[in-house]
């Protein structure tokens, strides 16, 4: 009897199967929500500034919104580390790009070639939703969306990230004018067409609808507005045009110009790219 | 935060000390189980690691305990290291990660001045170093293989003439802010540190920062809170400071702490009855 | 919830209130019925909406229509929608550790009395077992509730008189339900004003 008494214990829970792995998850979400509207000669591509893990708020200020060309700007939304790094890897193609066909991309490439990219990593993907804006080779303006392994389309607009199912619906209304009708006799409703005013308040109204009802979003929001070349600015940058609270800045051609060609002089040159800020709750 | 290791379940363990000393290390070939051999779990952790700018540099603390598991393994550990004259790195999680961190570090930053002896060569100010630590831990991330560490560097970049506070974890998810904490310090300091911050910079930062004293104090009261309820830390820590002119680590200190209110307790200490 | 499918939104407006929800009835993805109306009145003031469980719909209905007859005939007079949202939370609590699957919405007005000659519009919603919530705004629930949320709050505004807030809740609606799989397949509306109620179905999309 006394043989089987008191089994030693590592005999009693002798595991049966593998053990239990604690497998190393390379993936995070760090919310935050995106949103690209196109004009016909203007794009506007916002983001929120939060950066959150779980109930963290890591930071208030990190960028989710980036200037590729003068031409292109780059929203992206999910695990941030990838996001950066993401975006990282797009500029230096288009850098080499630009070296090797002295022009920068256009942008129906750049979404292309985003594609390329994001599904080239299909079995390993980059956990990010990206959605690309700006100024098409016709000088409309143009919404791309991407989802993380390169599935994509153009656009009239697109809301991507945590509070993309608060603001999505919200833009059918408002920008496709989806359940509604003109009134008869009226001109008909064609998206993409709105005034750069009506945009930017429409984009502040998502963001500060989406800070009220979603924990993720907040703090700060940054707009980038591309326009086509020669296209007046009076709707952006006269006096009222902005909202209380905002501040507006033009940033910087980033094209080398090559050969020299371009007309210095009125800075009118090429597409014109501003980015407005403007505050959002923090709670 | 660091995940508690995994309870034995391959073979006896008479003590119950946790985690058993055969648990698989990184970089080692698997063998019955499953393909992939680069998983690894951190074995002896560091806890929180706090940062704060302030109106002439930035600090960093961190205590002085490597845990291994629940047992208080190494008291005496320090994880707070400068790297150059102008950079510091302050380190948790696995402790031998960051041993070999320190190592690859130290290296680069010894060429680097081996060049400097030649040559007008630049020092690595704190954002190079910072870039270079991010992409190192996405690279790892990348090959399922991380470095399982959270780090906050805190620096003065000469050129600029400004502090520099950033971190960079195991994910290679990076974010800089005034303030900073990692892990239990996320949720126990971190409020308390923007508060303290807030105070005078406000929500915008473009006040006043905290002077070097103030700034002190808040790190001295958020580590005793830490010590009072993060379990995996010890009244027994170091700061960092870190300005133009250059690195100054603190001696090893604690905290003043009050247990008077524990006597009238049951189940708080050692019991009469 | 997602059994079954259904939204419902509730809103106040100017001395009227607005219940309206979906028509769709589902077996998960597959649509079964066009025809499932989730809101029911209890008065010609008060009205309120089931999303949730489609059994369990009906078994509420009915236990609430029960239990209001009962308050009818013990106090002589009509509950008023305060009263009714405790009502329908007590009713749920009970049922607490094996609750209906319902996530009512309630929007009446309380009948003008000598004590409060201009009692404010009145909407609440409550969880699955009974946890109340009295908004000053709107109310949502059902499957498509994130986005309903997402456009009235980009939509609604103070003091809509009745036939804005029409308009209003029935974008809210329509646009929230149709980004929703299992909420849409048509639409009704109540509008609830002193003297009248408006009912209309909504012509929506039916895919």
């Amino acid at each position: 009897m006394a043989l089987y008494h008191n089994p030693p214990m590592a005999y009693a829970q002798e595991p049966t199967t593998a053990p239990i792995e604690h497998r190393f998850n390379p993936y995070s979400d760090n919310g935050g929500s995106i949103l690209a509207i196109a004009g016909s000669d203007f794009s506007v591509i916002a983001g929120d500034t939060r950066q959150s893990e779980g109930y963290n708020i890591q930071t208030r200020y990190a960028r989710k919104v980036w200037q590729l060309t003068d031409k292109a700007v780059l929203a992206t939304n999910g695990f941030a580390a990838d996001g950066n790094n993401f975006v990282k890897r797009v500029k230096q193609r288009l850098e080499w790009y630009e070296h090797a066909h002295h022009k920068p991309m256009g942008l129906k490439s750049i979404a292309r070639m985003i594609q390329t990219m994001l599904y080239g990593k299909r079995f390993f993907p980059y956990y990010v939703y990206n959605i690309l804006g700006g100024i098409e080779e016709d000088g409309t303006g143009a919404v791309y969306s991407f989802d993380p392994v390169g599935s994509y389309e153009r656009e009239a607009c697109r809301a991507a990230g945590a509070a993309q199912s608060l603001i999505q619906p919200f833009l059918d209304n408002q920008i496709y004018f989806k359940n509604q009708q003109p009134e008869p006799g009226a001109a008909p409703f064609i998206p993409g067409n709105l005034p750069l005013g009506t945009v930017l308040s429409l984009v502040v109204d998502s963001f500060t609808s989406a800070t009220e009802r979603h924990i993720e979003v907040g703090d700060g929001m940054e707009i980038y507005v591309v326009m086509k070349r020669g296209r007046t600015t009076d709707d952006l940058l006269g006096d009222n045009k902005l909202a209380p609270g905002m501040t507006i800045e033009e940033l910087p051609s980033l094209g080398e110009s090559v050969g020299g060609v371009e007309s210095e002089g009125e800075g009118q040159g090429g597409e014109r790219t501003f980015l407005v800020r403007q505050a959002l709750k923090r709670d | 935060m660091w995940k508690q290791p995994a309870p034995a379940n391959s073979s006896f363990n008479e003590y119950n000390t946790f985690p058993l000393p055969q648990t698989q290390r990184g970089g080692q070939s698997s063998h019955a189980h499953g393909p992939i051999g680069h998983t690894q779990q951190p074995l002896v952790t560091g806890t929180s690691v706090l940062g704060l700018k302030f109106d002439k540099g930035v600090m960093i603390a961190a205590d002085n305990l490597a845990s291994y598991g629940s047992l208080a393994r190494f008291r005496d550990i320090q994880r707070l290291h400068p790297l150059g004259k102008h950079t510091l790195l302050g380190v948790a999680g696995d402790m031998s990660d960051f041993q070999w961190l320190k190592k690859e570090l130290d290296g680069l930053l010894r060429s680097e001045d081996a060049l400097a002896l030649t040559d007008s060569h630049p020092s690595l100010s704190p954002k190079n170093i910072y870039e270079l630590l991010s992409n190192l831990f996405y690279a790892r991330r990348s090959k399922m293989n991380p470095v399982w560490n959270a780090v906050l560097v805190g620096g003065w970049d000469k050129v600029k003439e400004e502090s520099f506070l950033a971190y960079v974890d195991l994910l290679g998810t990076t974010y800089t802010a005034p303030t900073l904490a990692t892990g239990f310090g996320a949720h126990l300091a971190q409020p308390l540190l923007r508060e303290a911050y807030e105070a005078k910079a406000g929500i915008d930062g473009e006040g006043p920062l905290l002077t070097q004293e103030e700034a002190e104090k808040v790190l001295d009261d958020c580590m005793k809170v830490l010590f009072y309820r993060d379990a995996r830390s010890i009244n027994k820590y170091q700061v960092a400071t870190i300005t133009a002119g250059g690195v100054t680590i603190s001696d090893s200190r604690s905290a003043d702490t009050y247990w008077k209110f524990a006597e009238g307790l049951r189940g708080y200490g050692a019991q009469t009855q | 919830m997602e059994l079954n499918g259904g939204s419902v939104v509730a809103m106040i407006g100017k001395d009227c209130v607005a219940i309206a929800s979906d028509l769709r009835l589902g077996n998960q993805a597959v649509g079964v019925a066009s025809n499932f109306d989730k809101v029911f009145p209890v008065n010609d003031k008060l009205y309120y909406g089931l999303p949730g469980l489609a059994t369990d719909v009906y078994t509420l209905k009915e236990h609430l229509r029960f239990r209001v007859n009962m308050y009818r005939m013990k106090e002589e007079r009509e509950i008023t929608p305060k009263t009714f949202t405790h009502l329908v939370s007590s009713t749920l609590y009970e049922k607490r550790f094996g609750p209906f699957f319902i996530e009512p919405v309630v929007a009446g007005l309380p009948t003008p009395t000598e004590l409060d000659p201009h009692p404010k519009p009145f909407i609440s919603t409550m969880d699955t077992i009974g946890c109340i919530t009295t908004p000053k705004d709107f109310a949502v629930a059902g499957t498509a509730a994130d986005k309903l949320y997402g456009v009235a709050e980009g939509l609604w505004e103070p003091d809509l008189e009745p036939e804005d807030l029409f308009e209003t809740v029935s974008q809210t609606l329509l646009n929230a339900v149709d980004r929703d799989a299992l909420s849409g397949w048509g639409a009704v509306v109540h509008i609830i004003t002193q003297d009248k109620v408006i009912t209309r179905t909504l012509r929506a999309r039916m895919d």
